[in-house]
């Protein structure tokens, strides 16, 4: 399918080649910036644009993969669906569940395919807790921990840092984790949360959360953009007859330069493994395209994911848990 | 220097030993007794710490010495507490001090009206990680802090500790205490509100209170907390549990693990890894300002106040999760 990528920072380019790998042909890159999107263009032969909304209904074009700041998502998807293509979008969905419930009605009106990448589902770790503690060998999962994140993304005046339009490490980064621990053990009952989302004298996000899910398990969940460096994901898993641990750093691989360049806005975890989460996540979209294949993740789930932050950002508002 | 002659009231918490030991090994000390209710548990302790075992509490409060650890029962305390307090004696109490915070309290007006010293045993104080922790805060080194991610976990001990009626509650009650006492005395700020899930999905078949919960608390000044205190860790485990915290400041983060001094020892008659400690005994600090307590005519450094607003603290996460609210302590 030919695709046009709507936003060249570094998840657009990932994405990008994820999409190549899997037999698409990139054939627009669009960012408002328009030296991010001739770079990316130039490596896949594409067409430029600085403009991401008419991108999104060029001709010729049949998927757009987005991968802009969030509070853009709704009307790129809702223009990309009203010209009949195919859509990809990074995760969050939106802001805000009514903002993703648009979304939805615009592809199905449209009857297009949308697809929101909770790319987490698709890492080797994580299904690998995921069918260790649903085998049931180690007995039923009483109580579990994730904890993510790493640096503060973004720039000085990056969206990242404008917590209106990022929601801040709870919203873009603890949605990984919130949207697993439902995709692992079923539906939420209620969440709590406490979070920094502090802008002076230093700019940090750091938040809390206790989540009771309708099962009983509960699910304790910390989401970090505090850190004065690097990236890690630790998670724990008890149950009645033993536990699962992970941790990012403990790993197989370690590169340490001896000068470091700048780097990216975000330091992607990746696991030296012969398929990559990514690719993985683009291969599943692209059966559900062809029609041989259903995607482990739907629209429908990645609103409620972004329904769980939801509420964990109004409990940390109000101070008191949110049900939900 | 004179001797200091201690008694020790109940081995019904196994702390005692850690206590009796650290007695034991300091100059001008005399374990002069062993109290117990389980006469066959005091017999066999007093023979192994070459003491006497003193099977009345009349009796044994009415022995010359100056000063009791009580390591009885959590709901326990108290009696023991007053009827020590009146016997003029000093008085280290085991953690939790009291269940309720009706105890706790009579537990802190016993001893000031019998002007005896009252301390609670709060020893991870005295732990080397968690005191050069509270140095680097102390001198600056993470500006304000804002934010704190705490776990005391540890394994299922059972016992009394799981009859509610002795205990007073389960993990929550056994393991929010030290971390309770350790926030206000790194940051020296109160705990204001508190927030809390409880589980018991872990020991469902055996524990018939929590075995875990997920405490979320706010302290003076909007310091944002949550802390896990659990049973959680399997009985495969390499160690008994842990004391962590995760500071979040303005100038940069403080990770302390407070038992990760180690040596990870590979035993094929086990058939698992298992961690044996090399750090500093932590029972030994606290024992020995007890006995200079009492040999000052002081307070021990941790008061039963101290003892009292960790109390306070787990009694409100209880109340927090029946009521479904963050609540005020």
């Amino acid at each position: 399918m030919n695709v046009a990528i709507i936003g060249c920072g570094g998840m657009g380019a990932l994405h990008a080649q994820m999409a190549a790998n899997c037999g698409h042909k990139i054939v627009l890159c669009a960012d408002s910036v328009r030296k991010a999107a001739a770079a990316l263009a130039e490596k896949f032969g594409a067409k430029v644009s600085a403009d991401p909304l008419s991108a999104v209904a060029a001709k010729g074009v049949d998927l757009v993969a987005i991968a802009t700041p969030t509070p853009t998502h709704l009307p790129l998807i809702e223009a990309a669906a009203q010209a009949g293509k195919d859509i990809f979008c990074e995760k969050p969905f939106c802001l805000n569940t009514a903002d993703c419930k648009k979304a939805i009605a615009a592809a199905e009106k449209a009857k297009v395919k949308l697809f929101v990448g909770h790319v987490v589902r698709y890492f080797h770790e994580f299904e690998a807790m995921r069918a260790k503690a649903q085998s049931g060998e180690i007995g039923a999962a009483g109580w579990l921990k994730i904890s993510r994140g790493g640096i503060f993304p973004g720039a000085p005046g990056s969206w990242f840092r404008d917590y209106a339009q990022s929601g801040g490490v709870t919203l873009d980064c603890m949605i990984h984790d919130l949207d697993w621990v439902r995709y692992a053990f079923g539906e939420p009952e209620r969440i709590f949360c406490q979070t920094l989302m502090r802008t002076e004298p230093v700019q940090l996000d750091y938040s809390q959360v206790t989540m009771r899910m309708k099962n009983g398990l509960i699910a304790t969940v910390i989401g970090t953009w505090a850190q004065p460096s690097g990236f890690r994901v630790k998670a724990e898993i008890c149950c009645s007859g033993g536990m699962i641990q992970y941790d990012s750093a403990d790993a197989p691989l370690a590169v340490q330069p001896r000068t470091v360049a700048a780097g990216p806005n975000m330091i992607v975890p990746m696991s030296p493994v012969e398929k990559s989460p990514y690719q993985m996540e683009w291969e599943e979209f692209t059966t559900w395209l062809e029609g041989t294949g259903t995607p482990r993740v739907t629209a429908r789930d990645a609103m409620a994911a972004v329904a769980m932050a939801e509420a964990a950002l109004k409990s940390a508002k109000t101070g008191q848990p949110v049900a939900l | 220097m004179s001797t200091i002659k201690i008694g020790i009231m109940s081995f019904a918490h196994m702390h005692a030993f850690g206590y009796a030991m650290a007695l034991k090994a300091l100059p001008d000390v005399e374990l002069t007794a062993i109290h117990d209710d389980d006469a066959k548990r005091g017999r066999a302790m007093a023979k192994q710490f070459g003491t006497r075992f003193v099977a009345d509490q009349a009796a044994f409060l009415a022995l010359d010495t100056q000063a009791v650890i009580i390591t009885s029962e959590n709901a326990r305390h108290r009696g023991m507490v007053e009827a020590a307090a009146a016997a003029g004696k000093w008085i280290l109490c085991e953690k939790p001090i009291a269940p309720t915070v009706e105890d706790a309290k009579a537990i802190v007006a016993a001893c000031k009206k019998a002007r005896v010293g009252l301390g609670t045993a709060f020893p991870c104080r005295y732990a080397q990680p968690l005191i050069a922790a509270k140095a680097q805060i102390d001198a600056g080194a993470l500006g304000k802090v804002y934010a704190v991610t705490c776990t005391n976990h540890g394994q299922s001990p059972g016992g009394w500790f799981a009859d509610e009626a002795l205990s007073g509650g389960g993990a929550t009650m056994d393991h929010t205490v030290h971390v309770a006492d350790l926030l206000r005395w790194m940051l020296g700020k109160e705990i204001t509100k508190v927030y809390c899930e409880l589980g018991n999905q872990l020991h469902q078949d055996t524990l018939k209170t929590d075995d875990l919960g997920s405490v979320h608390m706010e302290l003076e000044g909007g310091v944002q907390v949550s802390h896990i205190a659990s049973w959680s860790r399997p009985k495969s485990f390499h160690t008994w549990g842990d004391v962590t915290m995760d500071f979040i400041g303005e100038k940069g983060v403080l990770s302390v693990d407070a038992f990760n001094q180690k040596i990870t020892v590979f035993d094929d008659k086990l058939g698992r890894a298992v961690w044996a400690g090399w750090g500093d005994s932590l029972d030994d600090g606290l024992v020995a300002d007890f006995v200079a307590s009492v040999r000052e005519r002081r307070d021990p450094a941790i008061t039963g106040v101290d003892g009292l607003r960790a109390t306070e603290v787990t009694t409100a996460a209880y109340k927090a999760f029946r009521t479904g609210r963050m609540v005020k302590v």
